[in-house]
């Protein structure tokens, strides 16, 4: 009996997507610090966090249509949408604060179940739906917010985009943030605290339902999936219903960032695009079936950190498109890599 | 209870000494530092003034969006400013990146220059809002911000813009002057992008001034500021209302005289932008009948906007926003290689000069610029 493989190098070979996300990330990332002035600080790392996270947030958003083999082009729409209303909700008294959060919450849901449901029940293409939904969504942001402006409670605005120990400050919290034991972890960013939270009680558990599981099948094989009695259609409307939960935390994130709304159409699609871009380089198939939100949390990360080294390293402003677009495929033909290993030439088409 | 209390006078104490720690501008009396160059808005301006800080300095270029040929020029603008007698000696570092139209990168931008300790940051906002957080940080470390061309909605930080209102009366009051006594007939109005400040204000101060005793029908198209955009509605509204009298256009003038010359339609008298193009069209034209006036939203501004910095850095009293002179240039006052370049491309933006600010950046400096990052 030959030795069983362990059970990590396993897990690692199933993921080398995710795994060379990471890697790629980490690389470019210590890059950025060790020539930043100010590297390996909390100011530094604060702002990366505030500035990575609706970017994480749309591409979390973008994954789970994308595992279903389908494509989602209203994420960026749905995140500029709650943007707006959050610049009306997101103020006032504790409660009305908290009823303003669990209204964005629910509208990108809502937003997101009626895609799936035209997806489902008009049997319209998800790419189609979503363009025209997308659009709707940029017109609702539009009627919120005809010009940039609206306010976000400053308290919540100033806590969620700092330290954690800022955190705890404004809210009284662990003796103003003072406390002994509190000190350890006070330098993490808020925004990336919310961030992993998001991750462990929404994505991990969702993917591990017969709903969750239901979706990679799907993007696998939707027949054989449908024949084994599992429930594609309320897979598909979760699965978009998820999406626009995401999008939505994503816009209010940005709302409490910029404690303002502005239904700006350019920056909705640079997000819908950029989120894509995120799903691939996180090692998600764009054919469905393999990959995972957390990929692209990595995925849309890495598009930061490159954008991040421009301001270290002095490349021409004119080049640095051209300059990203370089290392953005390379990072994607990584991916391709796996070609050379195939022994038959026939597994490729499968 | 004695205890929260005495907590309480703490916190109290911890939030004032933070007020204290928090720098920033002081509000104070004008008039500023070289009141000819940076002209407060109106009389209601106030003045702003940051400690003076010791040479040279660290500056960075925030922009947002880049791809059309307006914002390029300004990139090579910047760098060709900072590369001239005079200021290069002020400036240690000069940085310049694009962010794209995302403003979470733009702020993200903005806050790891004021981290890496950079001493001023000239940005074109991408939107007028949201900047609070940024404007609050840099206070704190005393970086001074300056957005210029889209400026922000708030008084906290110092702005340098052109007077949009003003350059729409300015259209207006040239097609007033070439029409003489006429108080009716048609006018062609090319308007900008729809539902962005600057093609609102332009639009307004043109209207006012046309309306005023007076009957002129004024028919509207949306050029884009775009020479391609402006080109086809201009072609489709002579086919579509046959003669104008006077035509004003925000953006894509050269376009829009390409597109009279095809359609054979008359020389009237015409107000554009400052493209190349345009004015080598007047320069030709202008004794034929194309009575023009070429006024321009400058690329340079973003040299006036490094020059007001430089002034704030050095401790002096700046206007809260400035007012840059609008630059312009009548069809018989055009001479090639001072205000029109025939052996540069039709959409270089020609207006580069500040008489007032002592600024001028050469074409031939501007093209010489091959968009590397400077670090001197």
């Amino acid at each position: 009996m030959s030795r069983p493989t362990a059970d990590w190098l396993i897990r690692l070979r199933q993921n080398t997507g995710l795994a060379s996300a990471i890697a790629l990330f980490l690389a470019f990332y210590l890059f950025y610090n060790i020539f930043h002035p100010k590297g390996f600080s909390t100011p530094v790392l604060v702002q990366n966090a505030d500035e990575a996270i609706a970017l994480a947030m749309v591409a979390m958003a973008q994954t789970i249509p994308v595992l279903m083999g389908g494509l989602d082009l209203s994420v960026g729409a749905v995140m500029t949408m709650v943007n707006c209303l959050a610049s009306h909700l997101v103020i006032g008294s504790p409660l009305q604060i908290a009823f303003g959060i669990v209204t964005c919450i629910a509208a990108g849901a809502a937003f997101g179940f009626a895609n799936g449901c035209i997806v489902v029940y008009g049997r319209i293409q998800p790419i189609i739906t979503t363009l025209a939904t997308g659009a709707i969504a940029i017109g609702i942001a539009l009627f919120l917010r005809p010009k940039p402006g609206g306010k976000v409670d400053e308290d919540l605005s100033w806590a969620l985009t700092n330290s954690l120990s800022d955190f705890a400050e404004t809210y009284g919290l662990f003796d103003g943030g003072k406390a002994a034991w509190f000190q350890p972890i006070a330098w993490i960013p808020a925004a990336l605290v919310l961030l992993v939270l998001v991750i462990l009680l929404i994505w991990v558990p969702f993917r591990r339902t017969v709903i969750g599981r239901t979706i990679y099948a799907v993007g696998s094989a939707e027949g054989a999936a449908f024949m084994s009695g599992l429930p594609v259609d309320r897979a598909k409307i979760a699965a978009f219903t998820l999406s626009g939960v995401f999008a939505a935390l994503g816009g209010l994130f940005l709302a409490i960032q910029t404690s303002s709304g502005n239904a700006d159409l350019p920056q909705a699609s640079a997000y819908t695009l950029n989120s894509i871009a995120a799903v691939v380089l996180g090692g998600t198939s764009l054919l469905g079936g393999s990959g995972s939100a957390v990929g692209s949390v990595f995925g849309a990360l890495i598009l930061r950190v490159i954008s991040f080294n421009f301001r270290i390293f002095d490349i021409p402003p004119l080049m640095q498109s051209l300059v990203e677009g370089l290392i953005l495929l390379a990072a994607v033909s990584l991916g391709g890599l796996r070609v050379l290993q195939v022994k038959n030439r026939l597994e490729l088409f499968r | 209870m004695h205890a929260s209390r005495i907590a309480g006078v703490a916190f109290a104490g911890l939030l004032l000494s933070s007020v204290a720690v928090l720098a920033g501008p002081k509000t104070v009396s004008g008039p500023g530092a070289d009141p000819q160059c940076f002209k407060p808005w109106n009389e209601k301006t106030k003045y702003l003034q940051w400690d003076k800080k010791p040479g040279p300095y660290r500056i960075a270029v925030v922009n947002g969006f880049v791809g059309n040929t307006w914002r390029i020029q300004m990139i090579k603008t910047a760098k060709a400013y900072a590369e001239q007698p005079g200021v290069k000696e002020k400036i240690k570092e000069f940085k310049v990146i694009s962010t794209g139209t995302d403003v979470a990168a733009q702020l993200g931008a903005m806050e790891d220059f004021i981290n890496q300790g950079y001493d001023a940051i000239v940005t074109i906002a991408v939107s007028p809002e949201g900047f609070d957080r940024v404007i609050r940080l840099a206070d704190k470390n005393n970086v001074v911000v300056v957005p210029f061309d889209n400026v922000l909605d708030t008084d906290k930080v110092m702005m340098v813009n052109e007077d949009q209102l003003e350059m729409g009366k300015i259209y207006g009051r040239w097609l007033r002057e070439q029409l003489g006594d006429k108080k009716s007939g048609k006018i062609l109005e090319v308007r900008g992008l729809p539902g962005n400040s600057v093609d609102r204000d332009r639009h307004i101060g043109f209207q006012e001034v046309m309306k005023n005793g007076a009957n002129f029908e004024i028919i509207e198209v949306v050029g884009n500021w775009d020479d391609g955009t402006a080109q086809k509605v201009t072609a489709d509204a002579i086919a579509a209302h046959g003669k104008f009298d006077g035509i004003i256009v925000q953006g894509g003038s050269t376009g829009v005289t390409r597109a009279m010359q095809d359609a054979k339609h008359p020389w009237v008298p015409i107000a554009g932008e400052s493209e190349n193009g345009f004015r080598k069209l007047l320069a030709q034209y202008g004794k034929d009948g194309l009575k023009g006036l070429s006024v321009g939203q400058s690329p340079g501004l973003v040299a006036i906007a490094t020059k007001a910095a430089l002034s704030a850095l050095e401790g002096n009293p700046m206007p809260q926003l400035i007012s840059v002179p609008i630059p312009q240039a009548r069809y018989d006052e055009m001479k090639d290689g001072a205000n029109y370049w025939s052996n540069l491309t039709d959409n270089f933006f020609t207006v580069n000069e500040f008489k007032p600010c002592n600024v001028n950046i050469t074409a031939t400096e501007i093209m010489a610029k091959d968009e590397k990052n400077t670090t001197n």
